[in-house]
């Protein structure tokens, strides 16, 4: 990565993401002030690079685990960084965001890194109910009191709202069109 | 000057959620390796992967009809590069009977020209018990070709896609 550009993923509270360019020389500061996420001298957000999966090898008999995803040091560069192999980024003021899943009249939870996808979410939720394989493919994350399914590729950070690191969910059952 | 659909489709696919998804190899625009350019406004060819399976391919082609993007969703269905046409039926991907992918797949309904889910507008006009069943997928202005585009790879990556 002599040089080059780079393309970076970055997500935010309650926002869609946003693409920025930067070169491996850039510190992670100024490629956030310059796409206009954080301030000049801003400190009281927390920055995570990458997407977070630790939940995924958690022990099944673990109750209320939690992820140990460390914010960076936004005054690094690109190149120490290693963001070409970790392009999206996440800014943020919960540095854990607190989930429960509900299915069959039980609750599973866990603190997740609001790096998170749903799609990991998802798989962590259905391992915990004990739905693995082609049957438990068919369930999906709604958030609780409303009809909303998040896609999978969305990140748990860009769900939450700014009062609050929290998040809850029902695990449905895709419905198959019919008719 | 493109037409305000046209200009809104370019914004999506240079969007982070349909950059990134490519990156990660999930989907992008058919390149310069299977057609010379895109067709006219307003259809699109995109390409999907999907998990391995004996004797299938790695990536399915899309041809999708994009007017009146993104009020309208889009519909089409599979497109085969070789003989620039839609998808010969042999050669469409199969689900486990019963499920997802065997239904939004199925080409015993409107001569497999759209994909029988909500996100295909063919589909959805047909049947307003979907918007009942199914809300969470009804299609509106803030729905994306990533929207349409995640769908199609999951089930495509499902436990229940059986290949060919």
């Amino acid at each position: 990565m002599v040089g080059e550009e780079l393309e970076l993923f970055i997500h935010s509270q309650g926002a869609k993401p946003k693409v920025a360019m930067t070169r491996p020389h850039e510190t992670l500061r100024e490629v956030l002030v310059r796409s206009e996420i954080l301030k000049e001298g801003q400190d009281d957000l927390l920055v995570f690079v990458g997407e977070w999966e630790e939940a995924l090898t958690e022990g099944d008999e673990i109750e209320e685990g939690e992820d140990r995803h460390e914010a960076v040091d936004v005054s690094l560069t690109v190149e120490v960084l290693e963001l070409h192999r970790h392009p999206h980024i996440h800014v943020h003021k919960c540095k854990l965001v607190a989930v429960e899943v509900n299915f069959n009249g039980r609750t599973k939870q866990h603190r997740f890194s609001p790096a998170t996808t749903i799609g990991v979410v998802t798989r962590w939720a259905r391992k915990k109910f004990e739905l693995d394989g082609a049957a438990g493919a068919a369930y999906v994350l709604q958030i609780c009191k409303t009809t909303k399914q998040p896609r999978p590729s969305e990140h748990l950070g860009e769900l939450v709202k700014s009062s609050v690191c929290a998040i809850c969910f029902d695990l449905v059952k895709e419905i198959t069109p019919q008719g | 000057m493109d037409k305000p659909d046209q200009r809104l489709f370019d914004a999506d696919v240079a969007s982070a959620e349909f950059r990134a998804g490519a990156l990660k190899g999930y989907w992008g625009l058919a390149g310069t390796d299977v057609l010379a350019e895109q067709p006219a406004w307003p259809a699109r060819i995109l390409w999907i992967a999907a998990a391995p399976r004996e004797k299938a391919p790695d990536r399915y082609y899309v041809r999708l009809d994009l007017s009146e993007y993104r009020t309208d969703a889009p519909t089409g269905t599979f497109w085969n590069p070789n003989t620039t046409a839609t998808l010969e039926f042999g050669l469409r991907p199969k689900g486990r009977p019963g499920s997802r992918v065997a239904m939004v797949f199925r080409t015993d309904w409107e001569n497999g020209r759209a994909f029988y889910h909500p996100y295909d507008r063919v589909a959805a006009k047909g049947h307003s018990d979907w918007l009942r069943d199914q809300p969470s997928l009804i299609w509106d202005s803030d729905h994306t070709i990533v929207h349409h585009l995640e769908e199609i790879h999951s089930l495509l990556n499902s436990g229940d896609y059986l290949g060919l």
